[in-house]
C-alpha cells in the first residue's frame, strides 16, 4: 500500500503524461510509427466531496486521463493517487474505490437483463450475494428502472442503456465516481434527472469527476473545473474564479453574415481582448470579449458594417465557462468538437 | 472508503458468476446449442461414409490393422467429439477477451478489482460444461445413427482423461488468448490453430501415420493424449505408454505446466497492452 501522497485528496495527479505509439498507414503493407502525446505533464487535485468537472473538446485528453486514473492505461510518466492509493502500485484498491461510467452503453452485456448485469458486476466487485441483491434493487429503484429491469438490454432505448451504464458505476457504492460524458444520447428530461441524481450522490458524500464537452452542464453541476486541450491543462479552479479571471470583461455575441476580414478588423480594435468567429446554422457567430462592453457596442457595429458584415442579432451576455474556454484556447468548444 | 480484501470465497464467486453469466447468455441462443450437438456427428460422418464408399466390405479389417480397432464409427465419433471440445475451448476462452473487446465490455471488466484469472476460470468452466455436455450427447446420438455401441469400454476412465485433459487445454487457450489480445486477429488465428490441432491430435487417424518430426510435435499437445486416452479406454487401441495411469500422468504434468505458463504469458501481454493502446482498442 502506498498512501503517503494524496492521502487527503480524492484524486491527486502529479505531472502525468501519456505518449501513444500509433501506426500511420503508408500503403497496404507499409506503415510508419508515430508518437502522439495525449497528455503532457498534467497535475491536478480533486478534493473529497466535490463535483469536479473535466472539460475539453473530443480528443483533448480527458478520456486518456480518466483511463489512467481508473487503471485501464499505464502512464508514460508522472504519478497519481486515488483516495491515497497509487494507480499502479495499488491498482486493485484503486478499482475497488472507484465507480466508473466510461464507455456508455457499450459497457453492458446486451443479452443479459439489467438485473443480471448488475448482479454480475456486483460479483466482480467482490460484493457478498446478499449485498449484490440489495445493491441491485437499490440502483433499480434509484434509476426508476423497475419496469424494464428483467428485460434484456438489447431491447432498451439508447437512453435506457445509458441509465443502466450509470447504474453499473454505482454497484460497488464507491466513494469516488468517475462519469465520462454520462448524458450523451440522453434526452433533455433524462439528462436533467441524471444530473439530479449526481447532485444527490454528491450530497451523500461521494466525490465525482464529471467529464463533458457541454460547458453549460459543467457550470450547473461542478464547483471546480479543469479545462484540458491538446493534452495540456489550460486552467483549473472554481467556476466562479475562472469566470472572474476574465476580469470585468463583457461578452457580446453577434450573429449574421460576417467575413473573416470583418473579424480581423474587430480584433484590431484596442478594447477587444478576444474575437472568435464560428459557423452556426448557416450563418456566422462572432463572440467578442471586450474590456468594456456597453460603451464599445456602437464601435463594434460600425466596424463590422464598414467591413461588409450583415448583423442579424446582437446578444450581450454574462461570462460563461464557454467564454473561459474561448479565452484560453482561441476556439469555441462546439466548433472544435464537431471539427473532430 | 472501501478496503479491498477479496477472499478465496469471493474469488470463487467471481468464477461462478462468470460461468453463470455465459451460460445464461448461451441459453438465449438455442440454435447454437443445437449446432454444438450436430457438428461433431456431421464431422465424423464424412470420413465414416468415405471409408465405407472407398474401402468396401473390408473397411473394418483394414482400419483395425492401422488403428487397433475395427470400430471405425466409434473411433471417428470419439475423434470428432474430442475435437469439438478442443475447438470450443479455443473459441470460448481464446476468443473470450476478443469477444469482450468487440462487445465493449472488456474495459468494464478491467475496471473491477478482480483478477482476470478468476474470470477466465469462469469462462473455462462454462466452456467445459457446454462442450462436455454437447460432446456426450453428440457421441451418443451419433453412435445410435451411425450404428455403434456407445456404452462399450471403460466410460469412467475415458471421462477422467477428458477432465484431466481439459485443464491444460484451457491453459493453452489462455496463452493463445494473450496472442489474440496483442495481435487482434482472432478469427484467422483460431481457425489456423484449431485445424492445426485437428491434424496433430489425430482426429480421424492414429498419429503413428504422421511424419516422425510432426509426431513429436503432436505429442506436445494435451489434446493428442486426451484423444488417445479416450479411444484406448473405450476401444482398447492401446495407450502411448502401455498403461492408462502413465498416459494420465503425462496429462497431469501438462495440467500443472500449461495453465501457469499460459497465465504468465497472458499477464505479460496484458501489461504491455495497458502500457500502450489500452484494452479497449481493437
Amino acid at each position: 500500500m502506498n498512501r503517503v501522497n494524496g492521502a487527503n485528496s480524492a484524486v491527486l495527479v502529479q505531472n502525468l503524461s501519456k505518449t501513444y505509439i500509433t501506426k500511420q498507414r503508408k500503403g497496404i503493407f507499409k506503415s510508419e510509427k508515430r508518437e502522439v502525446e495525449a497528455l503532457q505533464g498534467v497535475s491536478l487535485e480533486v478534493k473529497p466531496g466535490e463535483i469536479f468537472g473535466l472539460l475539453g473538446p473530443n480528443g483533448a485528453g480527458k478520456t486518456t486521463l480518466i483511463k489512467i486514473l481508473t487503471t485501464l492505461l499505464l502512464p508514460t510518466g508522472g504519478d497519481a493517487w486515488l483516495n491515497g492509493y497509487h494507480i499502479e502500485k495499488d491498482a486493485n484498491k484503486v478499482r475497488a474505490n472507484v465507480g466508473c461510467m466510461l464507455m456508455g452503453e457499450r459497457g453492458l452485456y446486451w443479452k443479459l437483463t439489467a438485473r443480471e448485469n448488475l448482479m454480475y458486476f456486483g460479483a466482480l466487485y467482490h460484493l457478498t450475494p446478499q449485498a449484490r441483491v440489495r445493491r441491485t434493487n437499490e440502483i433499480i429503484d434509484l434509476l426508476n428502472m423497475g419496469d424494464i429491469a428483467d428485460r434484456t438490454v438489447e431491447t432498451y432505448s439508447s437512453g435506457q442503456k445509458m441509465n443502466l451504464a450509470f447504474g453499473k458505476s454505482l454497484i460497488n457504492d464507491a466513494p469516488l465516481l468517475v462519469l465520462d460524458e454520462p448524458t450523451n444520447t440522453l434526452d433533455v428530461p433524462s439528462a436533467s434527472e441524471l444530473r439530479a441524481i449526481v447532485r444527490q450522490l454528491n450530497a451523500q458524500g461521494k466525490t465525482i469527476i464529471y467529464t463533458t464537452h457541454i460547458m453549460a452542464e459543467a457550470e450547473t453541476l461542478c464547483r471546480r473545473v479543469a479545462i484540458i486541450d491538446h493534452g495540456k491543462l489550460l486552467a483549473m479552479g472554481p467556476v466562479s474564479e475562472l469566470k472572474a479571471s476574465l476580469g470585468k470583461d463583457q461578452v457580446t455575441r453577434i450573429e449574421g453574415v460576417i467575413s473573416s476580414k470583418a473579424t480581423d478588423a474587430i480584433r484590431a480594435l484596442s478594447m477587444v481582448r478576444q474575437a472568435t468567429l464560428s459557423a452556426m446554422d448557416g450563418a456566422s457567430q462572432l463572440t467578442i470579449v471586450t474590456s468594456n462592453g456597453t460603451n464599445t457596442l456602437p464601435r463594434l457595429i460600425e466596424t463590422l458594417t464598414q467591413h461588409g458584415a450583415t448583423i442579424q442579432k446582437i446578444i450581450p451576455e454574462d461570462v460563461t465557462l464557454e467564454d473561459v474556454f474561448i479565452a484560453k484556447t482561441g476556439r469555441t468548444l462546439a466548433e472544435d468538437t464537431w471539427a473532430k | 472508503m472501501i478496503t479491498h480484501t477479496p477472499t478465496l470465497r469471493s474469488h470463487l464467486a467471481v468464477t461462478m458468476a462468470s460461468a453463470k453469466m455465459r451460460l445464461i447468455t448461451i441459453t438465449r441462443y438455442p440454435g447454437q446449442l443445437f449446432t454444438d450437438i450436430i457438428i461433431p456427428i456431421v464431422l465424423a460422418a464424412m470420413p465414416i461414409l468415405l471409408g465405407r464408399a472407398s474401402a468396401g466390405p473390408d473397411a473394418a479389417a483394414i482400419f483395425k490393422e492401422n488403428t487397433g480397432t475395427e470400430n471405425y464409427v466409434a473411433y471417428m465419433l470419439i475423434g470428432a467429439s474430442v475435437f469439438s471440445m478442443v475447438s470450443y475451448a479455443f473459441w470460448h476462452v481464446a476468443y473470450w477477451l476478443r469477444w469482450e473487446m468487440e462487445t465493449g465490455t472488456l474495459e468494464s471488466l478491467y475496471l473491477t478489482p478482480t483478477s482476470r484469472l478468476w474470470v477466465a476460470a469462469g469462462t473455462a468452466l462454462y466452456s467445459m460444461i457446454r462442450s462436455i455436455f454437447s460432446a456426450f450427447i453428440s457421441y451418443f446420438i451419433g453412435s445410435w445413427i451411425l450404428g455403434s455401441d456407445p456404452f462399450q469400454g471403460e466410460l469412467l476412465l475415458a471421462f477422467s482423461f477428458i477432465l484431466v485433459g481439459m485443464i491444460p487445454l484451457y491453459g493453452m487457450t489462455l496463452l493463445f488468448g494473450a496472442v489474440i489480445l496483442k495481435l487482434k486477429e482472432a478469427n484467422a488465428l483460431i481457425n489456423l490453430m484449431q485445424w492445426g490441432v485437428n491434424l496433430l491430435m489425430g482426429v480421424f487417424f492414429p498419429i503413428t501415420v504422421l511424419p516422425p518430426l510432426v509426431r513429436i510435435f503432436a505429442l506436445l499437445f494435451p489434446p493428442t493424449w486426451m484423444t488417445n486416452g479416450v479411444r484406448s479406454a473405450l476401444l482398447g487401441i492401446g495407450f502411448f505408454f502401455g498403461e492408462w495411469y502413465l498416459d494420465l500422468a503425462v496429462l497431469w504434468v501438462f495440467l500443472i505446466i500449461a495453465p501457469l505458463f499460459g497465465y504468465w504469458v497472458f499477464t505479460k501481454v496484458e501489461h504491455g497492452v495497458r502500457k500502450n493502446e489500452g484494452v479497449g482498442q481493437f
